[in-house]
């Protein structure tokens, strides 16, 4: 697939800045718009319930987000450092940025250091074939400061920077994500009530989600190098996706985050349990198998999450459901609307 | 690797690496970035000047660098390592690096010279176990991880890399022998093929081949941080790949 494929005309007011219970009294105030393969439905979040099945099975991501965003204070004056994904005790990965609304590159050179609360952080390589992601080491663990000082990583269409708790869902369990898998945020318990009273039911998978979703920058869309992320499937949500299946209904992941941990954990023979870091890339050429069903938000032209949909149901479609959101003021990002597509 | 050391302020006490092979490609890479890191590094390489250069360039990071030339077939070589291993007093990594390709170009194994095949093994299955035999009781109080670097020639068949991948095949073996033998003892033994790299060994391998079509050995990167982050008694016994899509810890 060519990158220029992705491309589509977004406009920026779409952007949601705000999440939809400061805006609108409730997190499920959003819309929803269901793609099936006899075309697109336009609902509200809370109906959720009436296009899924008694049977089906939704997957929800249990990891919890980090206020992963730091100031440092380095040879270039302050800026802003992003933490990605931990690797090992003092190693992480992480984005250096000039601030939110301004991804740089920075003039970073190796061996730089900074300082950031009391600790001071070495940068030690870049990320291969993604040069503004860096690994960095630190003197001291750096948990304690993103517990002190840290705020949830935003950008520049964030109006203002919103507590953690706008960036965890019902679902969050295990803090380590560097953004929030933002797929959940509108379940409410009320809605997850209605949904197991409809027969539906829930599991959870576990993956850590970086820093935001990849912009491709190759010709060629599979020649993108994508960063790892740490992943977990129980043996017990291995079991429920692969009998909900044989049983004929439908596994619904809830995010994008979820569908890159069970396509990591299939084999021929269905979801195995399996952790570790997943760094696959689930683009058309590598389809996807484990899920029926994707919730997820609206994503931007040209990432990596875009080439996931359409390893799902195929690029026309996605851009024809895109079209229609954009037709219908549809939001975008983690505080924007939801896209419902089931495959069957 | 080193296990969290989360005492007092400091992630991390004195970190010791002993590295095979490290004057250049998949070695030096990886002795770059634990330097970065500043690691306290043992290196060794069969050339002196080659080494000697590549240590200055490391010592530029800050880092604590003792430079060993020699062969690792040699009981001498490595006795002078386990005494610089000593000198420091801990060694909480030990990557058997170094590799021998064998006869060039690869003649087939009916063919194959056959004081080049003892030479291969020497190298790149009794070398490894030897060294790691001396570093035995530091490696054991430090509890420390053993890599040893094998290749997907240990499973192919090829036709030609018949000397190479056996010898690989026969240090999969060992190292996955050694896991289970030294578990008890809380050391780490893993298999890690870092695929195809642009390296000279790689370029000797495919004389007069171009090769640029193979990331350099940077790109194993991600995979050596993540490495450094697991519990050697977690990992012990696998077999990894570097460039692999997934890299599993057990259960």
């Amino acid at each position: 697939m060519k990158r220029q494929e992705l491309v589509f005309e977004q406009p920026t007011a779409l952007f949601a800045s705000t999440p939809a219970e400061t805006e609108r009294g409730a997190r499920d105030a959003v819309r929803l718009l269901v793609t099936t393969p006899s075309g697109h439905q336009q609902a509200t979040f809370a109906e959720l319930p009436r296009f899924l099945a008694a049977g089906d099975l939704l997957v929800a991501n249990e990891s919890a987000t980090l206020a992963a965003s730091l100031e440092a204070h380095g040879p270039s004056g302050m800026y802003t450092l992003d933490l990605s994904t931990r690797y090992a005790d003092g190693l992480w990965l992480a984005e250096p940025r000039w601030d939110p609304a301004h991804p740089g590159p920075m003039p970073i050179q190796v061996g730089e250091e900074a300082r950031v609360g009391d600790a001071t952080v070495r940068y030690v390589a870049p990320y291969p074939g993604i040069p503004r992601l860096w690994f960095i080491t630190a003197d001291r663990p750096l948990e304690p400061i993103l517990k002190r000082t840290g705020v949830p990583i935003h950008y520049g269409y964030v109006q203002k920077v919103w507590p953690l708790d706008a960036y965890q869902s019902l679902f969050s369990r295990v803090p380590g994500s560097a953004e929030m898998p933002s797929a959940a945020r509108p379940i409410t318990p009320k809605i997850r009530e209605a949904l197991e009273a409809a027969g539906i039911r829930f599991t959870s998978v576990l993956l850590h989600s970086g820093v935001s979703s990849l912009e491709i920058e190759t010709e060629r869309v599979e020649e993108q190098a994508v960063y790892p992320e740490p992943f977990e499937v129980s043996s017990a949500t291995a079991d429920l996706v692969n009998r909900t299946r044989e049983g004929g209904h439908r596994v619904v992941a809830i995010g994008t985050t979820v569908v890159r941990a069970l396509e990591s954990a299939w084999t021929l023979d269905g979801v195995r349990p399996r952790q570790g870091f997943t760094r696959l890339f689930v683009h058309p050429g590598n389809p996807v198998r484990s899920v029926d069903g994707l919730l997820t938000g609206f994503h931007d032209p040209v990432t990596s999450h875009l080439a996931m949909l359409a390893a799902f149901i195929g690029l026309p479609r996605v851009l024809e459901a895109y079209r229609e959101a954009i037709a219908s003021g549809y939001r975008w990002h983690e505080f924007g609307d939801s896209h419902l597509i089931l495959r069957k | 690797m080193a296990q969290s050391s989360n005492h007092g302020t400091q992630v991390h006490a004195q970190r010791v690496a002993l590295i095979t092979g490290a004057s250049r490609g998949l070695g030096y890479t990886i002795a770059d970035f634990l330097a970065r890191q500043h690691w306290t590094l043992i290196l060794t390489a069969r050339h002196e000047a080659p080494l000697l250069e590549a240590v200055k360039r490391l010592k530029t990071t800050g880092a604590s660098i003792s430079a060993v030339p020699g062969d690792v077939t040699q009981d001498r070589h490595r006795r002078d390592l386990v005494a610089a291993v000593g000198r420091i007093g801990r060694l909480d990594l030990l990557i058997n690096n170094a590799s021998e390709l064998g006869a060039s170009p690869f003649p087939a194994l009916v063919d194959y010279p056959l004081d080049a095949l003892r030479r291969v093994f020497e190298v790149n299955v009794v070398a490894p176990l030897a060294l790691l035999r001396t570093c035995l009781p530091t490696l054991k109080a430090s509890r420390g991880l053993v890599v040893n670097i094998t290749s997907d020639a240990a499973r192919g068949g090829y036709p030609g890399w018949g000397g190479y991948g056996s010898s690989k095949a026969a240090l999969e073996l060992v190292s996955k022998t050694l896991a289970n033998e030294l578990r008890d003892a809380g050391i780490g033994v893993v298999a890690v093929d870092p695929g195809d790299l642009r390296t000279q060994m790689h370029q000797d391998a495919f004389p007069g081949q171009d090769i640029s079509d193979r990331p350099l050995p940077e790109v194993t990167l991600p995979f050596w941080a993540w490495l450094e982050g697991q519990d050697p008694l977690r990992v012990t016994g696998q077999r990894f790949e570097a460039q692999a899509t997934v890299w599993e810890v057990p259960a």
